[in-house]
């Protein structure tokens, strides 16, 4: 075979697989969707968002759950952010490069992926143990801890892609360190600082084993996180596994509702961050 | 003869003494281990225009980012000798550098606006150093751009971020911003590398205007740059001043080899 009709052949059949490989995993993506979208819009209505989760058989909704959720997710995100935040801003900054700098960013690497069950147990000893019993904090420590990692490294690459100048431009003009990373730094690095945020926050919202040892779960709408607290995961993880048509379709609904969330808290960052660039 | 055997003689001729508002003394520069200025003594003449000329790598950005201590941000980096601003030696552990730094400016080669609107890119400095009321400080964000020679083309957009503007209106929005704080000096390092001649032809017009009431010291690999614009000319080569003196005397007859070959176009 010629050497010019080989390579042709050769760079025909890479398209081939690799077009290939890019439908099979949009083809998995579709179907999921698909069967969130048929299965789960079937329990959606008012009463989703009014009713708390049921006893077997008998109607209701997952506003206990939902409530939950967002509460959990929001106060695991606030710490999420702030030491996240900081802890990368010290990493790109400042300390980065000294040997402590390096350990940091291994453990942090570590982290990063260490399974959430073990996130779960760690809490569980140092945090329901001592409390004496399962809460709404431990729960969103145990998922805060889960974003955490992902934050700091987000962030440190971002501050990382910040040329140079423009440090150098700040200090120039008189500017501390802290001025130059707040007020140039955070802000050139924003949208990119904000996708980090997203990414912890769509880490962390499908979460179900490290809340099984923490928040456990509640069957009744509560705000007081320091007893046993629902959340969607909390919920879907039974009634999925439940004999139970009513609870089956609450699950999948719940499904529904989180993958919207993630979906929509995307976007909205997506939004955000574009129209800081065109300004 | 190569290079490394030749003990290059210096040639300063200075500006009158009365006139000279900064000057290096047996500067010497080091990136580590590394040493990259060697004895540097140069005298920079007040309100005026001085340009460092020289191949890359001659150690003349190096120079400039001395004068307002830009390498206290790296470790390992350090100068030995004398600086003096205004008879002050500002080479030491115990100089202000926030002061140092509203005193002596700087703009870099590659424009760099703040992300956020014009207006608050050339209020920064100032914000960090007085608290003005809206009006006083309207008038000094007016007055700065104006002096850049911008005000003009952005006046009605003044909320408008930094990074919309054109890479040439973007380095004269860091003049402006450099020279909102009032300093006495102001460095540029190559502020023209990465412009068209259109806005190079501005940014220079508006050094000119500056060079009224601010000294002036800006690092060009452009010669036609250097001998239009400026007062005084230092040619280094290899961490050494070679030559200085008058821009006209230096250009049209250089006293030393060195400098005519590179002038010349023979290396470099």
């Amino acid at each position: 075979m010629d050497r010019a009709l080989r390579r042709k052949l050769l760079n025909q059949a890479f398209v081939v697989v690799c077009t290939g490989a890019a439908l099979i995993a949009l083809a998995a993506l579709a179907l999921i969707m698909f069967s969130l979208f048929t299965k789960g819009m079937g329990g959606v209505d008012v009463m989703l968002f009014t009713a708390d989760t049921p006893a077997p058989d008998s109607p209701g909704g997952l506003r206990n759950a939902i409530v939950g959720s967002i509460m959990m997710c929001s106060v695991a995100m606030l710490i999420a952010v702030v030491i996240g935040v900081l802890a990368g801003t010290w990493l790109a900054e400042i300390g980065g490069s000294s040997p402590y700098g390096h350990v940091v960013r291994f453990l942090n690497d570590v982290l990063l992926s260490a399974p959430s069950i073990l996130i779960g147990l760690f809490v569980y000893w140092w945090v329901v143990v001592p409390m004496g019993g399962f809460s709404g904090w431990a729960g969103a420590i145990a998922l805060g801890i889960l974003a955490t990692p992902i934050v700091t490294r987000t962030t440190e690459d971002i501050l990382n892609l910040q040329p140079n100048a423009l440090r150098e431009a700040g200090m120039a003009l008189g500017a501390s360190q802290w001025v130059t990373v707040k007020s140039i730094i955070w802000r050139a690095a924003g949208a990119g600082m904000l996708t980090g945020g997203l990414l912890g926050f769509a880490r962390i919202s499908g979460e179900t084993a490290p809340l099984l040892f923490t928040a456990l779960n509640n069957q009744f709408l509560s705000f007081d996180m320091s007893k046993p607290f629902a959340s969607l995961p909390g919920a879907i993880y039974p009634f999925a596994m439940s004999p139970y048509d009513t609870w089956n379709t609450l699950a999948w609904a719940g499904a529904l509702l989180i993958t919207l969330a993630v979906l929509g808290v995307n976007i909205l960052g997506r939004w955000l961050a574009r129209d800081k660039d065109h300004k | 003869m190569s290079d490394t055997e030749t003990e290059f003689k210096s040639v300063i001729t200075p500006p009158p003494g009365d006139q000279i508002v900064l000057e290096t003394r047996k500067l010497n520069f080091f990136y580590g281990t590394h040493q990259s200025l060697f004895d540097v003594s140069i005298p920079v003449k007040r309100n005026g225009i001085t340009a460092l000329i020289g191949p890359s790598g001659c150690g003349k950005s190096t120079l400039l980012r001395t004068m307002n201590r830009m390498y206290d941000l790296y470790p390992g980096q350090r100068a030995e000798g004398e600086i003096l601003i205004d008879g002050e030696n500002i080479v030491g552990s115990k100089v202000d550098v926030t002061a140092l730094r509203a005193k002596v400016g700087m703009v870099f080669q590659k424009p760099t606006p703040f992300p956020m609107s014009i207006y608050d890119n050339v209020a920064f400095g100032v914000k960090l150093y007085h608290k003005k009321s809206k009006s006083e400080m309207d008038e000094v964000v007016e007055t700065s751009l104006r002096r850049a020679a911008l005000w003009d083309e952005v006046k009605d957009k003044l909320n408008k971020s930094g990074l919309s503007l054109s890479g040439g209106q973007q380095q004269r929005l860091c003049v402006a911003r450099g020279i909102a704080v009032q300093p006495e000096i102001l460095l540029l390092d190559e502020p023209a590398s990465a412009l068209d001649p259109v806005s190079t032809a501005k940014l220079e017009d508006t050094l000119e205007e500056l060079k009224r009431d601010i000294t002036i010291i800006i690092v060009t690999h452009n010669l036609q740059q250097a001998a239009r614009l400026s007062d005084y000319t230092g040619f280094m080569y290899l961490g050494k001043l070679i030559e200085f003196g008058p821009t006209e005397t230096l250009f049209v007859n250089p006293k030393c080899e060195k400098t005519s070959d590179y002038i010349g176009g023979r290396f470099g």
